[in-house]
């Protein structure tokens, strides 16, 4: 009731952060969700992490809305009709997003944003497009607070992608993230470009390996941070494995590899079913939510998402002494070994309810969260750690990226002589994309904005909250801890 | 064999996309505004006596992440026997690991080009320094007297679309650009053929000599060298 109580008279929440507190707070007075002994002590070793989701699910916790689908039928449950010119689409989009749920209580996924305007834009000139984008973009980065909210573009150059990127760049806005799809055999260089320029100035969009991420759905989106998930569905849940907290636990490699990770793998698949049972048969969601009974999103098309975080950590600690994972042999083969076990445990679970996955859950490499002190994003190599050569860091990470299905990423700050020649920045993407790198995102060293783990804080907002001040954005108050406990101002900057 | 200053993995600047960059120990010209000089000694304790083999190996580890390696200096072309093996040697790596790799040169334009059949036959493109029109301004700029042969390799490399761009280093006061820019949209008209002009402004950082407290262009000068190269139909771009 304490914590109520803050919340409540805290002068650094905004109203709406408020209320999103209480509701959590409300929630967690539940206990819906079975926690046997071995789950729980797992749990309070902080090994096993549900990310806050909270103790009764009451909706997915990402949903990826079939946008297209309701734009081209209209959405009877809001009273819109399809729209029918470009006006009518931006207020029937303001809309629909407003009533997408999720974790954050805000739409995660915001659709294939170039495609979906593309046929509304023919008869209207650039410079009109780009002022009703501009009020769209700032409505969407005003009300919905929080930066874990991706729209994505490509991987076909349109019209619309170019403005989108233009209106994007003149912003300089944290919300919408963006993505863009890359397939070299479909996306022209000089979209490519613009997107990369646009990147160097505003840190937006990442790039995304379309090529890779396209086989592991007939159609997917990426959401909130890099989640790769299927569209007209989304992701149950995220819950994950602390493995340096796991590794804490012990002293040998062995007893790792063969006793706990087995057992806390099993504790947490054991969890995470238990949630997806009480969201598709106790919560009503999709019996109930007009996404689902209208079709936007189908309940078959929902995944869970397996997060793994510090794999860096746990392999150094089982690998000889003074070896890093990132530059030393024996601390990947290590790492390696983590992975294989992972992998064969996750294809062996069957998971209820998660028909478009086979039944398994499917691995993330979870971002980290701001109460993670020493522990490395998903399966990233450690700030302070990066091998000298770029090359070098790409190809390791590429060899990383190929376990996981539904996320994983690489930020790398460039120098901003990069704005000049955003072509050598795509040959490197190019390259690393060819050996198997599944999405990249990256800034200029000079930019305000900041990519944190996956989502977009302005360095100023974070000063803003560091001195005490309220801020429109939750994801600064995330993000201010962060960048300064994963030292991510010491991140390796990249000369181009 | 060939003397080597250095190697660099990852470089935006010489050349389109990502490269790596080889730049040759030894210098035959000298230019007043050089802004590493340290390279122009035909022979200096810092620079190292590599093999095509050696070279190639670091090519070997920019793939599949560069689109290509530029060999520049000093003066790469004083070593042109190397730099024919070189690109051999990278053409057939390209060929080997299905990674195309483009061969590119960085020259002052002293060595007349024509008389490398084989290394021409190897070599994708030249980015052509011109330092001046007027045979006694490129004389006050360098330790050469004539810039006759740069003219010819200018004319020689465009009708053998083997020029990737033209370079013009502006130094204000010492550098005819306007007459550089007229004399090379001229020969753009004649030939038929077109390349961008790179129009670098001068930077007194790390040079040494005479020109080490000579200013820089202004914007505004800059921004006219442009505009007379536009009205010339000249593609021209700044950096």
């Amino acid at each position: 009731m304490a914590d109520i109580y803050s919340i409540v008279t805290s002068q650094q929440l905004s109203y709406e952060q408020k209320v999103v507190a209480l509701a959590h707070a409300a929630e967690d007075t539940l206990s819906v969700i079975p926690m046997p002994e071995r789950t729980r002590y797992y749990f309070e070793k902080g090994a096993i992490c549900n990310l806050n989701e909270g103790n009764a699910p009451y909706r997915p916790r990402y949903i990826m809305p079939d946008y297209e689908k309701a734009v081209r039928q209209g959405v009877k449950f809001l009273e819109l009709d399809p729209p029918q010119d470009f006006d009518e689409l931006l207020t029937f989009l303001q809309v629909l997003y407003r009533h997408v749920p999720s974790i954050t209580t805000y739409p995660v996924f915001l659709g294939d944003l170039d495609k979906l305007i593309e046929p509304f834009i023919t008869d209207l000139s650039d410079d009109e497009v780009k002022r009703k984008l501009r009020n769209f973009f700032i409505y969407l980065d005003r009300t919905i607070t929080d930066s874990f909210c991706h729209a994505n573009l490509g991987p076909e150059a349109t019209r619309a992608g170019r403005l989108i990127l233009d209106v994007d760049r003149e912003l300089e806005q944290a919300v919408p993230n963006l993505t863009l799809k890359y397939d070299p055999s479909v996306t022209p260089d000089d979209f490519a470009e613009q997107a990369i320029y646009t990147s160097l100035c505003v840190a937006n969009p990442a790039i995304c390996n379309d090529v890779l991420n396209a086989r592991t759905y007939d159609r997917y989106g990426i959401s909130s941070c890099y989640n790769i998930l299927p569209i007209a569905g989304g992701s149950y849940t995220l819950t994950r494995l602390v493995l340096p907290r796991l590794a804490a636990l012990t002293e040998s490699k062995e007893e790792f590899l063969t006793k706990l990770l087995p057992e806390a793998m099993q504790c947490m698949a054991d969890y995470m079913s238990a949630r997806i049972r009480f969201i598709v048969e106790k919560s009503g969601f999709f019996e109930s939510h007009f996404l689902a009974t209208e079709g936007f999103v189908e309940r078959d098309r929902f995944v869970a998402m397996f997060g793994l975080v510090g794999l860096a950590e746990a392999a150094n600690k089982f690998a000889p002494e003074g070896k890093k994972y990132g530059s030393d042999k024996e601390a990947d083969e290590v790492a390696e070994q983590i992975m294989d076990a992972i992998t064969a445990f996750v294809n062996a679970y069957e998971c209820p309810y998660c028909e478009i996955a086979h039944h398994r859950l499917l691995l993330h490499a979870q971002v980290g969260i701001d109460t993670d002190y020493g522990i490395t994003s998903g399966i990233r190599i450690p700030v302070g750690d990066e091998p000298e050569s770029i090359y070098d860091h790409l190809r390791h990470s590429s060899r990383f990226h190929r376990y996981i299905p539904t996320g994983c990423s690489d930020i790398l700050p460039f120098d901003i002589t990069g704005k000049k020649n955003p072509a050598a920045v795509l040959d490197i993407i190019k390259g690393a994309f060819s050996l198997g790198q599944k999405y990249i995102a990256f800034y200029a060293s000079d930019s305000d904005l900041v990519r944190i783990t996956g989502y977009l804080v302005k360095r100023s907002e974070i000063e803003k909250w560091n001195s005490g001040k309220a801020v429109l954005q939750n994801t600064t108050q995330l993000g201010a801890p962060t960048y300064a406990s994963a030292h991510l101002a010491n991140r390796k900057v990249r000369g181009v | 064999m060939a003397l080597i200053r250095k190697i660099i993995s990852q470089s935006t600047v010489d050349g389109p996309g990502n490269r790596t960059a080889i730049f040759l120990q030894g210098c035959n010209i000298r230019c007043a505004y050089c802004h590493n000089p340290e390279t122009q000694a035909m022979h200096d304790a810092e620079a190292k006596e590599m093999s095509v083999a050696d070279v190639l190996a670091e090519v070997r580890k920019g793939i599949p992440f560069i689109r290509g390696i530029t060999v520049s200096g000093g003066e790469c072309m004083l070593q042109a026997d190397f730099v024919t093996a070189l690109f051999q040697a990278v053409k057939k790596l390209a060929q080997e690991t299905g990674h195309p790799l483009t061969c590119l040169i960085d020259s002052n334009g002293t060595v007349p080009f024509y008389r490398y059949p084989e290394l021409m036959a190897h070599c994708d493109g030249v980015m052509l320094d011109i330092k001046a029109w007027d045979s006694e301004v490129y004389h006050s700029l360098t330790a050469a007297t004539s810039n006759e042969t740069v003219k010819e390799n200018f004319v020689w490399l465009l009708q053998n679309r083997k020029l990737t761009e033209v370079r013009i280093v502006c130094v204000p006061e010492r550098v005819d650009v306007e007459t550089i820019l007229q004399n090379i949209a001229k020969t753009f008209d004649f030939i038929g053929e077109k390349v961008p002009v790179r129009l670098l402004r001068f930077r007194p950082h790390g040079v040494i000599g005479e020109l080490a407290n000579h200013p820089m262009p202004t914007d505004e000068q800059m921004a006219a060298y442009l505009s007379l190269a536009q009205a010339l139909g000249v593609t021209a771009e700044e950096r």
